[in-house]
């Protein structure tokens, strides 16, 4: 479904990535690790729709579309979904009012009829025993003086309800507890089927014992250096990332 | 000169004084401090009706469940439906005769008028003065609807004047739905109201501004509030060429409470200007501010909030508060608090901001599947709600919520 090929980005005169190459079939999981300011997250973003930053070399189709012609909402619609590293807190607009908006423009795009009250209460109900969120958190301002715990959950909430073909997970386990750490896990594992993908980005194996992937890759200053299967996360929790690093010759 | 034709209008004594006063300042110019970012200078150029009698009639009015309704059409005023039991409508004269004693405190009212001629000029060319009188202890349950509509076919000045006078422990809630017609000629549309708050009477105030662009509106609001009052006040200016609202409050009573709210979406070349009062010149009372605007397309907007707290009004409590949010990159915003305090124990603060949307939030929502122009209506919608939220009749909050909307979208499209 995905298909990233040579993909170079910078932001001002700084080019983060540098050649990324990655194939990402329906039903499978691929896990993104790295050292901090590998590149991890900029890839996510551009992945996404950020503006901020520039491509300046590569392709990436989607279900054979080119990916990086469509706006950010284009390729929500079209099934891409990014669970942010940092959600962005949102005064005055509730996540309920958020989701309603969004759903029913995608489905605007979709050509599809917009869904009413009763209907988004009988989704949201649904939705919400994914993830073990409460109503009274939804109700409130998105993110605001929410504990990172419940930014998390909120992520993977929304992710259930908007139901993408693509999921991109940045960093969700930062800032969790185990017991947080389980409930997001099994919310992607409920949500997981045969016509999605998802791509965990995390620079921990914590994650990856909960969300179990099918290929892991390293990604090291703006390039994947190795990829493998999920015994790479486990050699890296033991030897670290050196081994790898010593071994290129740049 | 426009206002050359003034002076062939035949006036009592004391509206010829009120007039002459007006001629001698002139319309203001941004020459005058108060009126820094707000001319009225162009007013000059265009042959006023100083009088006229051409009839409007408004389509659009809103529907609330009311007590009764009052029509302004032109600056005529008429009485719809009968009136509650304990509430009068009069004109001011006959009310004089019966309050004698409330004609003292009026006559040494003493209202901040330096700078603003327009109160000159309404006092002497308004056909009538009316006044709305709720009665001791009357509680109104639903409100009096203030329905005012312009629409003319030469350049017209409607000048309307009204009193409301709430006598002790009454309640009152007053909609001034304030209209005009977006094809209509020149409109210069001059607005009193003076309005009295007795001793524990409470007066709820909510007033909407959608006018056509040909419209250049200046609202004076004086409010005067005794003992224990409570008054709270909501300016929502969402349409208009030009605004400029003048609202005063006058703190005479101790354990006071006056509420403040204020929301603006100007867009175009509109303007929006936000002048406010809150002159404590009584101990223990209590003052709220809020105004929030949202600037779109090449519009200006300005506030100017003064607080005045008086050497005798020790322990007053007065804050205020001017967020905005500019929609583009052509809009401007001027904020100029103003807090002057001569008592020492007191709790004052001010604060204001004007910033951008934030691109982090837009890219959040889009990033869900929202356009750009969904994401920012959201945000600004967001942001401004907290001002309409206070309004307590739902048909009414709906109805603002609903044309700011539409006016962002409006904004937004183009
Ligand atoms: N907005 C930005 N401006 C400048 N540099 C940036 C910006 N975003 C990321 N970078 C830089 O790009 C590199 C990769 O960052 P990031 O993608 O966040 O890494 P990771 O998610 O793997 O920790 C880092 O060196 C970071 O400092
Ligand atoms: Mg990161």
């Amino acid at each position: 479904m995905l298909s990233i090929t040579n993909l170079h980005a910078r932001i001002g005169e700084k080019e983060i990535l540098r050649g990324i190459n990655l194939e990402v079939k329906a039903g499978e999981v691929h896990a993104i690790m790295g050292p901090n300011g590998s590149g991890k997250s900029t890839l996510a973003s551009v992945l996404a729709g950020r503006e901020d930053y520039e491509v300046t070399e590569g392709a990436v189709s989607f279900f054979g579309k080119d990916l990086l012609d469509l706006a950010p909402e284009k390729r929500a619609a079209e099934g891409v979904f990014l669970a942010f590293q940092y959600p962005v807190e949102i005064p005055g607009v509730s996540t309920t009012n958020f989701m309603k908006s969004a759903v029913n423009e995608i489905r605007k795009y979709r050509g599809e009829e917009p869904l009413d009250a009763v209907q988004f209460l009988k989704m949201f109900k649904e939705k919400m025993a994914y993830v073990n969120i409460d109503q009274s958190l939804l109700s409130r301002s998105l993110n605001e003086g929410f504990s990172g715990g419940e930014k998390k959950r909120n992520e993977i909430f929304q992710m259930a309800v908007l139901a993408p073909k693509l999921a991109i997970l940045d960093e969700t386990d930062s800032g969790l507890d185990i017991d947080a750490l389980r409930i997001v896990a099994e919310g992607v594992n409920k949500l997981k089927s045969p016509d999605n993908a998802t791509i965990v980005v995390t620079h921990y194996q914590r994650l990856l014992d909960y969300i179990v992937p099918d290929y892991v890759h390293v990604l090291y200053k703006g390039r994947i250096v190795k990829s493998g299967t999920k015994d790479l996360a486990l050699e890296l929790e033991e030897k670290g990332y050196d081994w790898i690093i010593s071994a290129l010759v740049d | 000169m426009a206002t050359d034709t003034l002076a062939t209008i035949s006036l009592s004594k004391e509206k010829q004084s009120s007039l002459d006063r007006f001629l001698a300042k002139g319309f203001p110019t941004n020459k005058w401090e108060e009126w820094k970012y707000t001319s009225l200078k162009s007013l000059n150029d265009i042959e006023w009706n100083w009088n006229t009698s051409e009839h409007s009639v408004n389509s659009a009015a809103l529907a609330l469940e009311n007590t009764c309704e009052i029509q302004s059409q032109n600056g005529k005023m008429t009485l719809i439906g009968s009136l509650p039991q304990g509430v009068e409508y009069l004109d001011f004269a006959s009310f004089a005769a019966q309050k004698p004693e409330f004609m003292q405190a009026f006559n040494e009212r003493n209202p901040i008028l330096d700078q603003n001629p327009l109160y000159d000029l309404n006092d002497a060319l308004a056909s009538s003065h009316q006044v709305i009188w709720v009665k001791k202890g009357v509680k109104l349950e639903k409100p009096v609807l203030h329905t005012y509509f312009a629409s003319v076919s030469i350049a017209s000045a409607i000048q309307i004047k009204v009193l409301i006078y709430l006598e002790e422990g009454a309640e009152l809630t007053w909609v001034d739905d304030l209209a005009s017609s977006e094809d209509s000629k020149s409109i210069l549309s001059n607005y009193v109201q003076e309005i009295w708050v007795s001793k524990n009477a409470h007066l709820t105030f909510v007033k909407t501004q959608d006018f056509g662009l040909s419209t250049t509106h200046v609202d004076h609001t004086f409010i005067f509030q005794a003992d224990q009052s409570v008054v709270d006040m909501f300016t929502f200016s969402l349409n208009g060429g030009l605004i400029r609202n003048n609202l005063h409050f006058y703190v005479d009573g101790q354990q006071v409470i006056s509420n403040l709210n204020g929301l603006y979406v100007p867009s175009n070349n509109q303007l929006v200007d936000s002048h406010t009062v809150v002159d404590h010149r009584m101990p223990n009372s209590e003052s709220n501010e809020l105004y929030k605007g949202v600037l779109l397309g090449n519009s200006t907007g300005v506030f100017n909030g003064k607080i005045f707290v008086r050497p005798d009004a020790q322990k007053t409590n007065a804050f205020q508060s001017c967020k905005n949010v500019l929609a583009s990159d052509k809009a401007s915003m001027n904020t100029k608090p103003q807090l002057e305090i001569w008592a020492d124990d007191v709790k004052c603060s001010h604060g204001t901001t004007t910033g951008q949307l934030s691109e982090e939030a837009l890219f959040y929502m889009r990033s869900r599947g929202l356009s750009l122009d969904a994401a920012k209506t959201l945000l600004m919608l967001a942001f401004v709600q907290q001002v309409i939220d206070k309004v307590e009749i739902p048909a009414l909050k709906e109805s603002i919520s609903s044309r700011v909307v539409a006016k962002i979208q409006q904004a937004l499209s183009v």
